[in-house]
């Protein structure tokens, strides 16, 4: 018993160092995969939530993503909606937003580039604030408080 | 919610080291009864809902009545927040920690069907700095739900301490997660030790 | 005579050194330069050879001295200060600001450390997704690369990770050699399970605000890494929070007691990585027939993981990080490497050599890209 377990504990140790001695040349091949597993991505809280419409203007593209209402077991009662700005886009941006396709407009947004103002009309009352208003690398980026439906 | 179930959890730690064993022998009485003991946890439990319910209402009608201009309701619940904070972060470092457990006014109690009851009175009404601290966050919030939600949240978060109760005897290692729970309640301290802060700037700001 | 063979008893001759020390070489240049050095740009050529040579001068050290400590903090120090030197001027060069802003998080353009990994657990259990705004796969400290070397250094090492493979420890490490005796001797033994009343915590706030809230409120590295633009009360106050810890527990105390206390007294990795000391194959031995209970191993430990207790019972605890300096002040070579399963006094040149290999391959390794980048900036500032 005591011989087996001096052999299985070497034996561990040295597939410790074979671990290590393929881990480094192997990184980019192990991280791939575990890129893959089923949990490994961006929780909607950070990357905004997917594109729920795709908006086409003269300069610029509007990108209105889907509500994001995530919580830990259950989805929370407040949340947000993200619309992208992308392309060349004017000094000032005035967009009415309709974000749950219901044919009617539920906030209207006015953004001053200059001095980074964002004003905020709702007109839905699960319409809440502005929560972030950010120029970002391919535009500008809103976040506006929402109320669950 | 979510900071009233952490602090229902970390000081449910600290809670279950000084009375947990007051109230195992009580509670566990006839332990080979795997019905009574759950009857008796689920009493002692509904015991303790039931006050911290009446708590809520009352600590929240408390709020409404005496924090009415939004500067006195931002910097007197601030103050507060960092006197209790101190007194959990104070519980939690101090060498002379031993406080009593309330209920083991239960010695008293001669009827044994009373006794999850009273348990669950003493267990709820012992005022600590933690339940200090929900009073003030209940006596704060906006609606009468979210005080409800504020003292739901500090109830599930400290009863989840108790329901391994039947197991108390075969834990190992007592002592480790006690002085794991002394400080992570001290941590919920410096948790609200902050929120007190912050409501106390931000309620100067606004002013 | 005895006690000086004793003493001396992991020192080897220089050509048994040197031996030692080849394996290292040759894997270390094939790691570093991928089998083809590239000497064209003569700054970053320098900068290669010189970490190159001084990694494998500190590994022949460790084995012609006996001493592994003294070695391990050369390469543990400079690996912490060159790692905040990349990711600051990585922050200076993308952002050219050390702080991020909104827009970066939003765009989940925050380089991801260790750290995030016990925050991470729950949401990823239940609502399948990192709560982190990082990348999961390529751009710059990914989510999936930091995962798998963790993962595998803290199998392999266990808490060795911290003192062989963390990317912070040696700032606290490197403070707490600064003064030759400690100022305060004597802290109460209940703030060594702290790291895990901290871990219980940013676990449930993490998992029940979808947030990492050791990063966005605690981590005292932030002041050498990168944080929140302040534009809030808020934002000022986490500012404070993460000043005010780096002060106290990584130079303060670190200064004040000769010990990594940022190590011992609050990182939740820590806490989880002591867990895996269990199952590693490699551990810290001590030779009950050879210590005679002088006890300057207690005293040394960085880290709070031996006590008289320990050493009357024979078994290190589980704070233990192997990073050796028990081992370099024993004059009796009582306390030393071992390997799970094979008797405390038995096989200990073996032991410590396959673990010294394992462990300091990964720290050379891992080190080296941010110490040559590092290097290279010196000169390139220089000249």
């Amino acid at each position: 018993m005591k011989k087996t377990k001096i052999i299985a504990g070497i034996f561990w140790a040295f597939l410790g160092l074979i671990v290590f001695i393929i881990l480094f040349p192997g990184l980019n091949n192990f991280s791939v995969s575990v890129s893959k597993l089923p949990f490994m991505k961006i929780n909607p809280r950070y990357t905004g939530g997917e594109k729920a419409y795709h908006l086409v203007a003269e300069k610029c593209t509007l990108d209105i993503r889907r509500p994001v209402f995530n919580g830990f077991l259950k989805e929370s009662n407040s949340g947000f909606v993200q619309i992208d700005w992308r392309g060349d886009l004017p000094a000032l941006i005035n967009d009415s937003i309709d974000y749950n396709g219901d044919g009617e407009k539920d906030f209207f947004i006015q953004i001053n580039r200059k001095n980074l103002k964002t004003d905020l009309k709702s007109f839905n009352p699960k319409v809440k604030d502005v929560v972030i208003s950010t120029p970002t690398s391919y535009g500008w980026a809103v976040r506006v408080g929402l109320l669950k439906e | 919610m979510t900071d009233s179930l952490i602090l229902g959890l970390s000081s449910g730690s600290a809670c279950l080291a000084t009375c947990g064993m007051v109230m195992f022998p009580y509670l566990m009485a006839d332990s080979a009864n795997v019905k009574r003991i759950a009857v008796d946890l689920s009493l002692f439990l509904i015991t303790r809902l039931i006050i911290y319910a009446i708590m809520a209402t009352l600590a929240w009608h408390f709020g409404q009545a005496v924090f009415k201009s939004p500067v006195v309701r931002n910097i007197v619940p601030g103050l507060l927040y960092i006197i209790f904070a101190v007194m959990l972060v104070w519980y939690s470092i101090s060498k002379s920690r031993n406080p009593s457990c309330p209920a083991k006014m239960v010695k008293t109690v001669s009827n044994k069907r009373l006794v999850p009851i009273v348990l669950g009175l003493t267990n709820s009404l012992g005022f600590c700095p933690a339940l200090f601290i929900i009073l003030t966050k209940g006596s704060t919030e906006r609606t009468l739900v979210q005080s409800y939600l504020a003292f739901l949240g500090f109830f599930v978060g400290s009863s989840l301490w108790f329901l391994p109760l039947p197991l108390a005897g075969r834990i190992r290692k007592k002592e480790v997660i006690k002085n794991i729970g002394i400080l992570a309640t001290g941590l919920a301290g410096v948790i609200f030790l902050i929120k007190g802060l912050t409501n106390i700037i931000g309620g100067i700001i606004n002013g | 005579m005895d006690n000086i063979l004793k003493t001396t008893g992991m020192k080897k001759s220089l050509g048994k050194s040197l031996l030692y020390t080849l394996p290292m070489f040759l894997i270390t240049f094939m790691f570093l330069t991928g089998g083809k050095p590239n000497f064209s740009d003569t700054a970053s050529g320098i900068a290669l050879l010189t970490v190159f040579i001084l990694v494998n001068v500190l590994f022949f050290f460790m084995h012609f001295t006996g001493k592994t400590d003294k070695y391990r903090a050369v390469l543990f120090i400079v690996f912490a200060l060159s790692l905040s030197y990349t990711l600051i001027n990585n922050m200076l060069e993308v952002r050219k600001a050390m702080y991020f802003s909104q827009a970066d998080i939003l765009e989940c353009k925050i380089p991801f450390c260790h750290l995030v990994i016990p925050m991470m657990i729950l949401p990823a259990a239940f609502t399948k997704s990192i709560i982190f705004p990082g990348s999961i796969i390529g751009g710059f400290a990914n989510i999936s690369s930091m995962v798998v070397l963790w993962l595998v250094a803290t199998l392999v090492l266990g808490r060795g990770f911290c003192s062989w493979g963390c990317f912070y420890g040696g700032w606290d490490d490197g403070f707490s050699r600064i003064r030759k005796r400690p100022v305060i001797k004597k802290i109460n033994e209940l703030w060594k399970w702290m790291p895990y009343a901290v871990l219980i915590m940013v676990i449930l706030s993490a998992a029940l605000t979808l947030m990492p809230t050791y990063c966005s409120w605690i981590c005292p590295f932030k002041a050498v890494t990168e944080f929140e633009q302040v534009t809030s009360v808020e934002s000022a106050t986490k500012a404070g929070i993460f000043l005010s810890l780096f002060g106290g527990l990584v130079i303060v105390l670190p200064v004040m007691t000769k010990k990594r206390t940022q190590c011992s007294f609050l990182c939740p990795l820590g806490a989880i990585n002591s867990l895996s000391n269990k199952i590693t194959p490699f551990t810290v031995k001590i030779d009950k027939s050879a210590c005679n209970e002088c006890f300057k191993c207690v005293g040394v430990c960085p880290l709070y993981a031996l006590s008289k207790e320990d050493i009357r019972s024979g078994k290190v605890s589980i704070f233990c990080s192997k990073c050796g300096k028990c081992m370099d002040a024993c004059p009796q070579n009582a306390i030393h490497y071992g390997i799970k399963g094979v008797p405390s006094g038995t096989l200990k040149n073996f032991s410590r050599n396959l673990f010294l290999f394992v462990s300091y391959l990964f720290m050379a390794v891992f080190s080296a890209g941010s110490i040559i980048n590092t290097f290279h900036g010196l000169l390139k500032f220089i000249f």
